[in-house]
This record gives structure tokens, sequence and C-alpha cells, in this order.
């Protein structure tokens, strides 16, 4: 009370008050105990030695009161009162710890309590309902990524992979008798049958030639360790070799063929055609060195 | 290449940088300073964190100023929730703006609390460190350091012993300063500042007169010699003057009407014989002249 105006003459005009915010039109306070939440003579919590509040913390509100009493000691100048989650009977709460006190701030506490608990329920249904969540996009991945679904797109060369899968069915007589093929595509499988058969031999030609020259090569790691034990079996008995041999030449023969990005899986798991067709009849499996 | 000549009024080093100030004005604006660092109200509206310290001045017992080391004035500072102002000059600490930068004036931070001691046994090496903090001796208090940049209310903290020599050195209104050698506390303008509570009191409403609660707003002029009640507002005798005129104009006419219906017998009475339908037309014509000539001579 004593101070009270001085104090105000001071920071409402003349000196600094850290707390004051000034907009063209309005000053506020920054102070979180104030009740209006404006910078005036009757709001200031520094200029008002009897002053009272109510805030919430974690959905409850509370009432906080100070007195002139305890101005100097300012750890315990602010005594709170919880009120009650009815919101009547929290007014006449507030009524009842506020009694003769000035009219402005039993009025301001109310309606700011009003205000505050309005604003609870908003949230409360607001939880309940889905909340967007507003996600950033990062430039830099996005065109990252972009990029590269094209890329996958192209190499994954869907057509002929649907081509390829059409015919494998059609060979597999899996649709029966059909009579309306289209003429190009037609003429197209064709002359790559064709074209298969003479690669098929051509390539056990080379092969042979290659034998014949080199017998000991070295040869890349394989994935598998199966499929050379598979064939050290087989490489026992001449007979078997042979199979082995068709097997091997016609598998080296797709690999030769295949031309996409994509590994074939199965037990012809090899990056390059591998020479693996040294298991001859004749000489025994020459060591193979693997590399490194 | 670059223009010839000096400078317009090149500065000079034997300016007159130093201004003297009385005495007394020096001494009262400590006391200011001094008192305004005991208010909360203004400590932290000057941004000082002492939400949670326990008393307003905040005085510390003598063995503080024996600390001598850093540690032990941390450690007082956070149990005295005096830390919290510490932190806050942390938070403050950056890049000046400005050409000052590069005039060796490169880091600003804000001022923390100040601490007051009487002797220095180790507590000014123990509190140096700590940024933001200055330390200031009882017996040479600083103003530039109790009110800095101008504004009033630094938070401070006091040693007991420093608290005590205040008495001595500044004097109560009781008795006058024993370490200065003629100076007592500067007087009140007022020793009661609460205005409201003063105007409230019972000693002054006594003598006020009731509040006028009515509020008088213009009143359109009205003509009294075209408006009777504005007329009778401004003269009241008005009234029964316009009444008596009334009454003496309706008389008057009375008197009037009843002389011509007189007049008009003493005709009717004078010319029976005449036949009756002519003179009667005459009669009237005539009594219709007469009429107005009558009155024409009555009027005149």
């Amino acid at each position: 009370m004593h101070s009270d105006d001085v104090v105000w003459s001071m920071l409402g005009n003349r000196q600094f008050c850290s707390y004051k915010m000034t907009t063209k039109t309005q000053n506020f306070c920054r102070n979180e105990y104030n009740l209006t939440g404006l910078c005036n003579r009757s709001s200031c919590p520094l200029a008002n030695s009897q002053y009272a509040t109510v805030r919430e913390e974690k959905g409850r509100c509370y009432l906080y009161m100070k007195t002139i009493e305890r101005a100097a000691f300012p750890r315990r100048l602010w005594e709170r009162v919880l009120l009650s989650k009815n919101y009547e009977k929290a007014l006449e709460e507030i009524d009842e710890n506020l009694i003769y006190w000035p009219r402005f701030i039993r009025h301001k506490c109310k309606q700011r309590f009003t205000k505050i608990t309005q604003y609870l329920i908003r949230i409360r249904k607001l939880t309940l309902k889905r909340q967007r969540k507003l996600v950033p996009l990062r430039r830099k991945i996005e065109r990252r990524e972009n990029r590269r679904e094209e890329k996958a797109l192209i190499a994954a060369q869907l057509d002929n992979a649907i081509e390829k899968e059409l015919l494998e069915r059609l060979k597999q007589d899996t649709y029966g008798d059909i009579y309306n093929f289209p003429i190009h595509a037609f003429d197209k499988a064709l002359q790559q049958q064709e074209a298969e058969s003479e690669s098929d031999s051509d390539a056990e030609r080379e092969e042979d030639d290659d034998e014949d020259v080199d017998k000991r090569e070295f040869v890349e790691a394989e994935d598998s360790e199966l499929s050379d034990f598979e064939d050290m079996d087989k490489l026992e008995t001449s007979s078997e070799e042979e199979q082995e041999e068709e097997e091997e030449v016609e598998k080296k023969a797709s690999h030769s063929k295949w031309k996409g990005k994509t590994p074939l899986k199965g037990p012809a798991r090899r990056k390059r055609p591998h020479i693996e067709i040294e298991y001859e009849e004749e000489t025994e499996p020459s060591t193979k060195t693997k590399a490194a | 290449m670059c223009r010839g000549g000096r400078m317009f009024a090149p500065t000079k080093t034997w300016r007159r940088w130093h201004r003297r100030v009385n005495i007394m004005q020096k001494r009262y604006a400590i006391c200011s300073a001094l008192a305004a660092s005991a208010l909360p109200a203004l400590v932290m509206s000057k941004g000082h964190r002492i939400e949670e310290i326990p008393e307003l001045p905040l005085v510390v017992e003598d063995k503080v100023e024996g600390y001598k080391k850093t540690k032990e004035a941390v450690l007082l500072l956070k149990k005295l929730k005096a830390w919290n102002d510490i932190k806050k000059v942390y938070a403050s600490q950056r890049m000046r703006a400005g050409k000052g930068k590069m005039r060796n004036r490169r880091r600003i931070q804000r001022r923390g609390p100040c601490i007051i001691y009487n002797e220095d046994n180790g507590i000014i090496r123990a509190f140096r460190n700590i940024p933001g903090i200055t330390l200031l001796n009882v017996n040479k208090l600083n103003l530039l350091r109790l009110a800095p940049g101008g504004h009033v209310g630094r938070f401070c903290i006091w040693t007991e012993s420093a608290f005590r020599k205040l008495d001595d050195l500044y004097g109560t209104w009781r008795k006058a300063a024993t370490l200065k050698s003629d100076y007592n506390l500067p007087m009140h303008k007022m020793t009661n500042t609460d205005i409201g509570r003063i105007m409230r009191s019972q000693e002054i409403q006594k003598a006020l007169r009731a509040p006028k609660k009515k509020i008088q707003r213009r009143v359109l002029k009205k003509n009294p010699l075209k408006n009777l009640r504005i007329m009778i507002k401004l003269n009241p005798y008005a009234k029964t003057m316009r009444r008596n005129t009334i009454l003496r104009h309706a008389q008057n006419h009375k008197l009037k009407e009843e002389k011509k219906a007189k007049a008009r017998a003493k005709l009717a009475d004078k010319a029976p014989a005449a036949p009756k339908a002519e003179p009667a037309a005459k009669k009237a014509k005539t009594a219709k002249a007469a009429k107005p000539a009558a009155k024409a001579k009555a009027e005149a």
C-alpha cells in the first residue's frame, strides 16, 4: 500500500519494466501472475500489494493471492488455493476467499477462471478428435527419392518382364488355344525363340574351345558353396558329368541372355558366366582357387 | 584523388570530460538506489529472478566474507535461490552489435546480483569469477553499480556486518551519520505516499460535500418572447402580467360588445315605422356601415 503509487509512477511511465511489452495501440504485461495481461495501474502485480490471480496447472485451477504482509518475502509471497472442479462451486470459492477485496480483482478473477475452464474443455474435446500432425518435407531427401523411384522404374523393365511372363504362360499352355495374336508380338516372339536355339549351340562350341586351351583358371568367389558341392558330387560319375554340363550350359546360356540388373535367384547365382565347365569327363576338377 | 582540408571541429583530448556533482546530490542518489534495492517490485521489474529468494533485502552472515573457493560461493547462491539470476546472465551472453566489436568491447552480458561486504577475507576471490556478479565494499558504494544503466533496483546480497554499517554511514532520521561529518538521510516530501488511502480516510471524507453524480448537459436555448414557460422561468412575474392582460382584454372586449349592442338597439327603436324590408336592408347596410365606422371611431 505504502509504496504502490511510487512503484507505479516509476514502472508505468519512467523507469524500465522488464515485463512490459509495448505495441502501437496497447501495453501488455508479461508477468505470469497478471490477471488481465495488460499493463495497467490496476492490473500490475508489482504495483498492487494486494493482488489475486487464477492460474491453471495440469488442468486444475488455483487461486493465487498475495497480501502486503508478505511483501518482503518473495518465496512465500503467493498463497494458493485449489479450486473445485465444479464451475459454480469454484466461483463461490473465489468469492469466499476474496471477500472484502476490491471489486475489480474479484470480477477479473472470475472472468479469468471462466476463460480458463472454457479452454480446458476445448483442449479435452480436441484431444479426443484425431489430431493432424504437420510433418515438414525435407527438400533434398524428397528430390533424391523421386529420382531413385524413376530410375527403379526404368530398371525394372516392367514391359519386358510382363512380356516374358506372358510368353512363358503361353508356352505352358495355361491359356489353351488363343486365336487372336497381335501380329508383331507373335513375330518377335518367334524370332527370339530362333535366336535362343542358335545361341545355345554357339555357346556350347565356344565353351569346348575354351576348355581345351586353359585347364586351370581362376574363378570368382561364389555365393553358395552348396552349388559347388553339388557339382563335386555330380562330377564323380562321367555320365552325370555330361548331364551336369548340359545343365550348366543351359544355365550359362540363360545367364548370357539375362540382361536385367536384378539378380537371378536359384542355383545359378553367379555374377558372371563362370567357366565351371572345367568339369570335364576326362580330367579331374582342377584346383579351384577362390579369389580372395 | 582525395580532398584536402581538415575535419570540422577536430576532437581534442582536452575536452571537458568530467562533471562535478554536488555531494548532497550524489549521496541522495545512493540513498535512493539503496532504498529501491529493498523493494521486490522494483528489483523484479529490473529483470532479476528473485521469485524464490527467502527475503529482501537479503542479508547473509559474516562467514561468507571468509569464503576462499568459488565452489563455496556457487553453493551459497544456489542455496539462496539466487542462482536463477546467474543462469539468466549465462543465457544473455552474446556478441555486441555494432562497431564496438572491433574496439575491444566484443562480448556483452547482463548484470547479475551485487554482493556487498564489509571486510574482504577472500570473498572477492571466491565470487569474482561468477559471471554477472559485482563486489562492493560498503564504505565505497558505487552508484554506477547500484543503479546500472541509470535504473534503480539492482539485486543486492548483503553480509551482516555490511548491513549493520549502513546505519553509521547514512544515519537514521533520528541520528546523523557517524562516519560522515555532517549528513543525515534526506527528508521525505510525503511520509505516507498512499494517496488513495489518504483520500478514503475519515478525516478527509468528513470534510467533503456530497458528490454530484448528476450530469448537466447543454440545454437548447428557447426564445422567452415566444415561449411562455421559458419567460416565466426567467421572470416569474410575467405570469401574472400575462394573466392580467388577458383578463383586461376580455373585459374591454365585453364592454365594447355591450356598447355596440346598445347602439344597435337604439337604432332599431328610432326607425320602426319605415318599411321594414327597405329600412331593414338599409339598416342592415347602415348598421354594417355604422358598425365599422363606430369601431373605427372607438379605436381611434
